[in-house]
């Protein structure tokens, strides 16, 4: 309460990072921790939190954003190139875009969209079609917009913008249809590209020699979920999805660098400082695509600057994030195809665990473990947060050429036996289980944590759910009507606390009552 | 890749041609292949063999069997079965080359069951009282799946084993559910929807429950089907006249 009353006095007008009535960033700091440090709903009030608006998009699709708030004014981007600026307070709408999506685009999994970054008073999405733009918070009006690839070859985008001091930082999808990942900083004020780092090695470059011929050319890797940044090093960390064809590795031996990686870049230059490829030779679909957690712990009885990552292959890792060296790698559910992490950072094999023809039983299930719903990390409790599916599959290859326009996948998975999921509280200090809520269907939305003591989590049934961010107990739910596949964020107006979060196709608040 | 949910390439609404025009190429039929493993396989089987949906080596069709019914029932779907459209996800050409891909794993030797229809219905009716749970036309009850157009819908293979024994696959939405109440009673039912906080349930008796969790000392779903085995309670020649009864059903549309 102490720090909304600052935040109140201090001016809604102020638009910062560290302002705790505004959501700025897809990871609320950019360090990605999604903490919210608004404690007016706490662990006491938290009961009594009630629906406040709705807006109805009336956009069919799956509702993935994290919106902004600042200026009193919420952004909100939605499926197939839409977005809205809603009144914070009312959620009535002030202005609207969309941008017809061009045929035949490449789309594995649905015409979605992550949400906005913001810089003085310019917002950045990406489209579906492979572009960036800038638009005019104020009136929505298009500042600049700038293809990354042709997205005739596959090339797409989803994520939210990364604003790192004067460059926006952007990822790309298309991993499945034979493209070539990268990562990509734009000058925030005219769209003109400054770097460019490619997460395939190319032929002559380290790495290279980890590709088969030309099969870097198509090696997917791409870079759909929003990486972080890390002002203390001066480092921009993201994490890189799967290699291509994804569940058939014979057309691409070697390790695949860097898919199924994070990638440290210094942010000025793009240029390489470390990366760690958590899956050498991925053939499970295990994108390392989760936000990598810049955080400092106590490890070992000493400070450490860390990274840590949940990640699809089933392990928690924890790296010194200045050099990358691993420090710890847990399994955080079942896993059946590596015996731990080796001290040198390579997966200990278990045979006999690759897809074949027939079918081949592996846990996790090709979407993990924890896939690319948002996490959190509390200061307050040292918990780390994350979504994690409990099941195995079947994983099936065949043999596959490459035709542009076709999906390049190599096979499918089956269902082994039936599984949930789980919302979890992890210790990054042990790499231990805290708590954990078991969910009756594998998880769809991200966390968000408040200094309130509290975890909010949307299921897939429509059921958005306070916990004890100590605990784990469920303290509130409201059944919204609507699967959530977004993560909820917090703000504050006129001294109260919200929570917002998108449902089904409508965003939706809760507050307390006045 | 980031879901299971998989939706490919372009939404395309070409009218489609009446005949393949990638028939005889076997490229076509290969590539169709890669489409079929990724996104029928779940139902047709990884083989294309069947198992909940159809089996689409018998070389005959419910849906009709020239280019453009296959065509049409991969573009548009089948209404009133679990096959849904994929026209826009999937562009003519890749329509074709599933076509190329199903006409090439035909065996065209049906499997056949050696049972008489008549018979077969009598003991559904009759000793099988299978309509108590399930429906096939107007008739029968909707507990369990409705069966009216068993036939078309699902493989001889598959009717044997979910007769003999139903624990082996069960059909979306009609999982069982067991809440047992604070007063101790128990009530296993068939699910009717289910979340992290509640249960609604559909008893053998056909009379409909919502239960929420605080509210219960425990919501469980349950590996096991409602139905129980038939495999002991019918002889081999009413096992096969059944069969042949539900294969029969071909329901009306």
């Amino acid at each position: 309460m102490k720090l909304l009353v600052l935040y109140v006095l201090a001016g809604a007008m102020v638009l910062a990072q560290n302002d705790p009535g505004s959501w700025t960033t897809y990871g609320k700091n950019s360090q990605g921790w999604r903490y919210s440090e608004l404690d007016q709903i706490n662990t006491r009030t938290v009961s009594k939190l009630a629906a406040q608006w709705m807006f109805q998009t009336n956009a069919a699709g799956k509702n993935e954003t994290t919106p902004l708030v600042f200026d009193r004014m919420m952004f909100v981007t939605g499926p197939n190139n839409f977005a809205w600026a809603l009144d914070a307070l009312t959620g009535r709408l002030i202005w609207s875009y969309k941008s017809a999506p061009q045929s035949g685009l490449n789309l594995c999994c649905g015409a979605v969209n992550r949400g906005f970054a913001v810089k003085g008073g310019k917002l950045f999405k990406v489209n579906l079609d492979g572009t960036i733009l800038a638009m005019d918070a104020a009136s929505g009006a298009v500042l600049w917009q700038t293809a990354m690839e042709d997205y005739k070859k596959g090339y797409t985008a989803t994520a939210a913008p990364l604003v790192v001091k004067n460059l926006v930082v952007s990822g790309m999808a298309g991993a499945e249809f034979g493209t070539r990942g990268f990562i990509d900083a734009y000058d925030a004020e005219t769209g003109k590209r400054v770097w460019r780092f490619y997460t395939v090695a190319g032929e002559g470059e380290p790495g290279g020699d980890t590709w088969s011929g030309d099969t870097w050319k198509r090696g997917g890797a791409s870079t759909w979920i929003t990486g972080t940044y890390d002002p203390d090093t001066n480092l921009v960390f993201w994490g890189t999805g799967n290699p291509g064809p994804d569940l058939n590795g014979d057309v691409r031996p070697g390790d695949n660098l860097y898919s199924c990686s994070v990638v440290a870049l210094d942010a000025d230059t793009g240029k390489l400082k470390w990366h760690y490829q958590f899956t050498p030779h991925d053939v499970h679909d295990w994108d390392a695509v989760a936000d990598p957690i810049p955080v400092d712990v106590n490890f070992n009885g000493r400070p450490v600057k860390a990274l840590i990552q949940a990640n699809r292959n089933g392990f928690f890792y924890m790296f010194d994030r200045t050099n990358g060296k691993l420090l710890q790698a847990k399994a955080y559910t079942k896993v059946t195809w590596a015996d731990g992490i080796a001290p040198n950072g390579r997966p200990i094999l278990i045979s006999g665990q690759d897809p074949t023809e027939e079918g081949n039983r592996t846990c996790p299930g090709m979407g993990g473990g924890h896939n690319w719903q948002a996490t959190a990390y509390s200061p307050r409790t040292g918990l780390y947060y994350f979504t994690s599916s409990e099941r195995c599959m079947l994983f099936y290859k065949t043999s596959q050429e490459f035709v542009e326009g076709q999906w390049y996948q190599a096979s499918t998975v089956g269902r082994s036996e039936p599984g949930g999921g789980r919302i979890l509280a992890l210790d990054p200090k042990t790499g231990s289980t805290v708590w954990h809520f078991d969910t009756i269907s594998p998880p769809t939305g991200g966390v968000l944590a408040t200094a309130g003591g509290l975890i909010f989590a949307g299921d897939a049934e429509g059921y958005l759910i306070a916990f004890d961010a100590t605990t784990g107990k469920v303290l509130w739910r409201f059944q919204a009507g609507g699967t959530i596949i977004a993560p909820p964020i917090s703000y504050a107006l006129d001294g109260r606390q919200y929570i917002a979060v998108a449902a089904g196709q409508t965003m939706l608040t809760f507050a307390l009552p006045k | 890749m980031f879901r299971l949910t998989i939706a490919l390439i372009i939404a395309a609404t070409c009218r489609a041609q009446s005949t393949n025009p990638l028939a005889g190429d076997p490229q076509a039929a290969e590539t169709g292949r890669w489409t079929f493993r990724i996104l029928c396989a779940p139902c047709h089987g990884i083989h294309a063999g069947g198992g909940r949906g159809p089996d689409l080596t018998r070389g005959n069709y419910s849906v009709g069997d020239r280019d453009q019914d296959l065509y049409g029932a991969i573009a548009r779907g089948v209404p009133g079965s679990e096959m849904p459209a994929y026209g826009d996800r999937l562009n003519a050409d890749a329509v074709w080359r599933l076509v190329s891909y199903v006409r090439s794993v035909a065996r065209h030797d049906a499997e056949t069951v050696p049972g008489d229809v008549a018979a077969g219905e009598k003991v559904f009716w009759g000793k099988g009282a299978c309509g108590q749970c399930h429906r096939v036309g107007g008739k029968g009850s909707g507990i369990g799946p409705d069966l009216t157009r068993a036939g078309r819908q699902r493989s001889l293979k598959y009717l044997r084993s979910s007769v003999m024994t139903p624990d082996s696959d069960i059909t979306p939405g009609y999982g069982t559910v067991k809440v047992v109440q604070k007063d101790g009673k128990t009530i296993s039912g068939v699910e009717r929807s289910i979340d992290n906080f509640s249960v609604q349930l559909m008893d053998l008796s056909g009379k409909y429950h919502s239960f929420v969790r605080e509210d219960v000392i425990s919501i469980a779903r349950e590996s096991r089907s409602l139905m129980p085995s038939y495999g002991t309670v019918f002889s081999e020649s009413e096992m096969n006249d059944l069969l042949a009864y539900l294969l029969s059903l071909r329901g009306s549309r």
